[in-house]
């Protein structure tokens, strides 16, 4: 379904990202894993065509998404939940879920999304009307993953959807995270937690100073002495 | 007393037209983080558009309306793309300076075209009065104050409820994560700056009946509007409006208790003690 190949990407010209291949098959959930300034966030974002690659290519569904602007992927399927959330704060959960579905291949079903957004985090329906700003930290988490299946997600990339949330918090997005895999959603998620994501992930990728240290099934990257060594940074 | 609530009248009046010039600023820096310099130049524009229909075809500036709204609305669509677009969000001052540039270069144009002398543009309203008791009040500004509310609540209600309103708040509110939910940033900029421009436009029509013109004016429109839009809080509504009322109503009794100069001094004087004393603007939300 998702295909990088060979993606070097960089700011000013200086690259952050050297060389990295990856792939991620439909309803696959992939961990991406690495330490702070390992790449993890500017790989997520160069996916979502915020920045354009300084070579490589990114392949999605068969098509050449290389050249296509954010909107554009938007609207072919691949949804952001960017790391710390965004929620906007001064929108009401409803507006900002309504703001989820603008694109133009998600606008005519949000009312049947918002349902199913919903019945997925009943905590929402209660703060409906309430400002986005005013939500504890897991409330926004639910709200940003919410807004990102009002977009009609079919690859969701989650980016450190842990980060600065309550052990419960965690244990229920994780669940939330299982659940939508488990309705076929296709995922990339980003974390920092090792064993957690290394628990839910069925392949890993584990980045090290913008390349690719370590790659393979969960179990196998978990036992190898590389991962550790990337995520102490050693 | 009754000079008093003459003033009253006038000040409210004129003051809801200068929160509807502020309107069209607080949400294009709201979008975009431009201050445009030129704000006064494009108001300007809008009184000298509706001079030249008057001249060649004796339209009324209210009918004028029908030609200068799309008119302006489009060159503030096409000004933002290829002027400031590719600017802004590098450079603040090359943005400023910008903005400061297009305004001598309308201000020149303007005088190229219509020449030096003050000029008016008639309208069968011109000269109509309301008599209220001891208040008078002239008609133009009774349909400024009644337009200038109207849509001021047109665009709040257009912020709140369409797709456009909100993907014009959210880029406001986080540029990146509207960009991620697939809102096309540069385009809700361009046309909210065009938005902006083309409200100029009704606003120009609404001050323009008595109203002498010359083509140096621009700037005094432009700080004007500035003060109301920090008096305001920058992208708050409801402070918008009522900036425009204080300015308009300092305005007002300045010129009826003082002299006509000293008068067009206290608004000043007023952003100068109201900044001292609330450097966040008048209402509490914009510091959140």
């Amino acid at each position: 379904m998702l295909e990088v190949d060979h993606l070097v990407t960089g700011y000013g010209g200086v690259p952050v990202l050297h060389d990295v291949s990856l792939t991620l098959s439909a309803g696959e959930i992939v961990g991406l894993l690495g330490a702070n300034n390992a790449g993890k966030t500017t790989l997520i974002n160069s996916l979502s065509g915020m920045y354009a690659p300084m070579s490589g290519r990114i392949r999605f569904e068969g098509q050449d998404v290389t050249a296509m602007t954010p909107k554009q992927r938007v609207e072919i399927g691949i949804i952001q939940v960017p790391e710390g959330r965004l929620v906007f704060p001064e929108m009401s959960v409803r507006e900002n879920l309504l703001l989820g579905g603008i694109n133009a291949r998600a606008r005519a079903h949000r009312p049947r999304q918002m349902d199913h957004v919903l019945e997925l985090f009943p905590r929402l329906q209660e703060r409906l009307g309430q400002n986005a700003g005013t939500l504890s930290g897991g409330e926004q988490q639910m709200l940003a993953i919410g807004r990102a299946l009002m977009a009609e997600a079919k690859l969701l990339m989650l980016d450190e959807p842990s980060l600065g949330l309550s052990p419960l918090f965690v244990q229920y997005i994780f669940g939330i995270i299982d659940r939508l895999h488990a309705e076929g959603l296709s995922i990339l998620l980003i974390e920092q937690n090792l064993n957690l994501t290394l628990r839910h992930a069925q392949r890993c990728y584990v980045l090290e100073r913008g390349k690719v240290a370590v790659e393979g099934a969960s179990d196998v990257v978990k036992d190898d002495p590389r991962t550790r060594r990337a995520y102490l940074g050693l | 007393m009754a000079e008093f609530l003459q003033a009253l009248a006038q000040g409210l009046l004129i003051g809801s037209t200068y929160g509807l010039l502020a309107l069209g600023m607080g949400l294009v820096y709201g979008v975009s983080g431009v201050v445009n310099f030129s704000h006064g130049d494009f108001i300007s524009l809008g009184m000298f558009l509706c001079l030249g229909l008057y001249s060649a075809l004796a339209l009324d500036p209210y009918v004028s309306l029908i030609i200068t709204v799309p008119l302006m609305t489009v060159i503030g669509g096409l000004v933002y793309w290829y002027l400031l677009r590719p600017m802004v969000g590098h450079q603040f001052l090359m943005v400023v300076q910008l903005t400061l540039g297009l305004s001598l270069v309308l201000q020149n144009g303007i005088l190229m075209v219509f020449g030096g002398q003050p000029a008016r543009t008639p309208s069968v309203v011109e000269s109509k009065l309301l008599i209220l008791g001891d208040v008078v009040v002239r008609v133009p500004h009774v349909i400024a104050f009644v337009v200038s509310f109207a849509m001021a609540i047109g665009l709040y209600i257009m912020l709140r409820s369409t797709d456009f309103g909100r993907s014009i708040r959210a880029v406001h509110q986080n540029a990146h994560a509207a960009a991620l939910m697939g809102v096309d940033v540069s385009r809700v900029q361009t046309l909210t700056f065009a938005l902006g421009i083309g409200i100029l436009a009704i606003a120009a029509a609404l001050l323009l009946p008595g109203t002498p013109i010359q083509p140096a004016q621009g700037l005094r429109y432009t700080v004007i509007t500035l003060i109301v839009v920090a008096l305001g809080g920058m992208t708050n509504f409801v402070g918008i409006m009522l900036g425009g009322l204080i300015i308009g109503l300092s305005e007002a009794y300045g010129t009826i208790y003082l002299s006509d100069t000293l008068g067009m001094l206290l608004p000043y004087g007023i952003f100068v003690l109201i900044m001292l004393f609330r450097p966040q603007g008048l209402t509490w939300s914009s510091s959140r």
